[in-house]
């Protein structure tokens, strides 16, 4: 009898018509070989079928759903904002340099209640009888940034007259401002903060933070990158 | 092969043609792996192997509106096999030449000459394991391309056809040549038979 050896991987795969099927099974009830080679056939299957599964070294499913229209224009966009925060970060950091006051965290805060301070001290004299010492802030502004670091005492008549001026302020406009009365013995401590708030204070604007445009431009250049990087994720 | 149930694959697939990014995505991600080890063992070298998938299932997702007839796993299969044999094709310097000799039924069984370990026990052998993959990649590529298909990812014959584009009486020439191939290698390392 002939062997049906073409179709023995068909025959245990279950591949072969019925009549196919039971001429095979007929056959390999008298034939010893070709149960040998079916069983032999049955191993090689279950050999690769245990062949280890290997693992890509990435994601291989493009990422179709995280391009959408706009990721790309906000990424120019950011790049674009970061490149103009350093730039704004480089200006003010120079205009700070120059006056560079802003850049002292204890000075600042006694600058801030000096500022307070002399705020009313500058309106008081409004509301001050006449006789009481004229005090014009207008110079304030256009005295040079410089006069602030020049000893209280001997500082330039226009500055001296600012910090002084309002010290003989009333009590009422004092009993206003409790921190502000309670330093008034120290008026003369201060008159050297006071003098640079006075002359500091236009230019403390929260614009000429040099850090406020350093953080913008790391925060604008992250997301930048952030966006570069999902866009390019996509096919 | 994925355990969803046929109706969350079929919810999935027609969310998938409706546009649906998240549910291709999703669908792929359940084939990425199986994909892949399949590109891997046809085109041997895993960069190669990593790119064609990732442009199969790119190509898929392009063409989703023409999925239909077969089974969405077997037209995954479909579209990576056939990369992954024009990668190969690509690859030699003749490209007119068929990557497997003409199909004929004049195949041979060797006989064990020596007793040696029986091949059912083999299965976690770490050398038996490396002799079926150089066995395996020792194959005509179709012939080899039909017997993973087969073996390891389990698509019945008619699959097959479709999936190579073949007549169903070639995929079962094919998967029988590769079959005994591997296990005349394996005769030839000094294994028998389990009933040898």
């Amino acid at each position: 009898m002939q062997h049906p050896h073409a179709d023995l991987s068909a025959y245990i795969d279950g591949a072969l018509d019925p009549a196919a099927q039971a001429t095979v099974d007929g056959h390999l009830v008298t034939c010893a070989l070709c149960r040998a080679h079916v069983a032999q056939l049955r191993a090689t299957v279950a050999l690769v079928q245990a062949l280890p599964d290997p693992v890509p070294s990435r994601r291989l499913v493009p990422r179709l759903a995280t391009a959408p229209a706009w990721l790309a224009p906000l990424r120019t966009l950011m790049t674009l904002a970061s490149g103009a925060a350093v730039f704004l970060f480089l200006a003010s950091a120079l205009a700070t340099n120059i006056t560079p006051l802003a850049t002292s965290g204890a000075p600042s805060t006694t600058a801030r209640e000096a500022s307070g301070d002399t705020a009313v001290k500058g309106q008081a004299p409004a509301a001050q009888p006449a006789g009481a010492p004229t005090v014009t802030p207008a110079p304030a502004p256009a005295v040079s940034p410089y006069a602030a670091f020049a000893p209280g005492p001997t500082a330039s008549p226009a500055a001296d007259n600012v910090v002084r001026g309002p010290a003989p302020v009333t009590p009422d406009a004092r009993g206003d401002t409790p921190p502000a009365a309670s330093a008034a013995p120290a008026a003369a401590l201060n008159a050297q903060d006071a003098a640079r708030t006075t002359l500091s204070a236009p230019q403390r604007s929260p614009l000429i933070n040099p850090w406020l445009w350093l953080a913008l431009a790391i925060v604008c250049g992250a997301a930048a990158i952030a966006l570069n990087r999902r866009l390019r994720a996509s096919v | 092969m994925s355990g969803a149930p046929d109706s969350e694959i079929e919810l999935l697939i027609e969310r998938a043609r409706g546009g649906d990014t998240r549910a291709f995505e999703d669908l792929a991600r359940r084939e990425e792996r199986a994909l892949y080890r399949h590109a891997l063992r046809i085109v041997g070298t895993t960069s190669d192997a990593e790119d064609i998938v990732q442009d199969a299932l790119f190509s898929a997702w392009r063409s989703i509106g023409s999925f239909q007839g077969l089974s969405f796993r077997a037209w995954l299969f479909r579209i990576a096999t056939n990369r992954a044999l024009d990668q190969l094709r690509s690859r030699k310097r003749r490209p007119e030449l068929p990557l497997d000799p003409p199909d004929d039924d004049d195949v041979t069984w060797a006989e064990p000459v020596a007793p040696g370990p029986d091949l059912t026990q083999l299965a976690g052998d770490r050398e038996a394991l490396a002799a079926v993959e150089t066995a395996l990649a020792s194959l005509p590529a179709e012939q080899r391309t039909a017997l993973l298909l087969r073996d390891v990812e389990g698509f019945p014959y008619e699959e097959i056809a479709v999936i190579t584009s073949v007549e169903i009486g070639t995929v079962k020439s094919r998967i029988h040549r590769g079959r005994l191939a591997v296990r005349n290698v394996l005769i030839a390392r000094g294994w028998r038979g389990p009933d040898g």
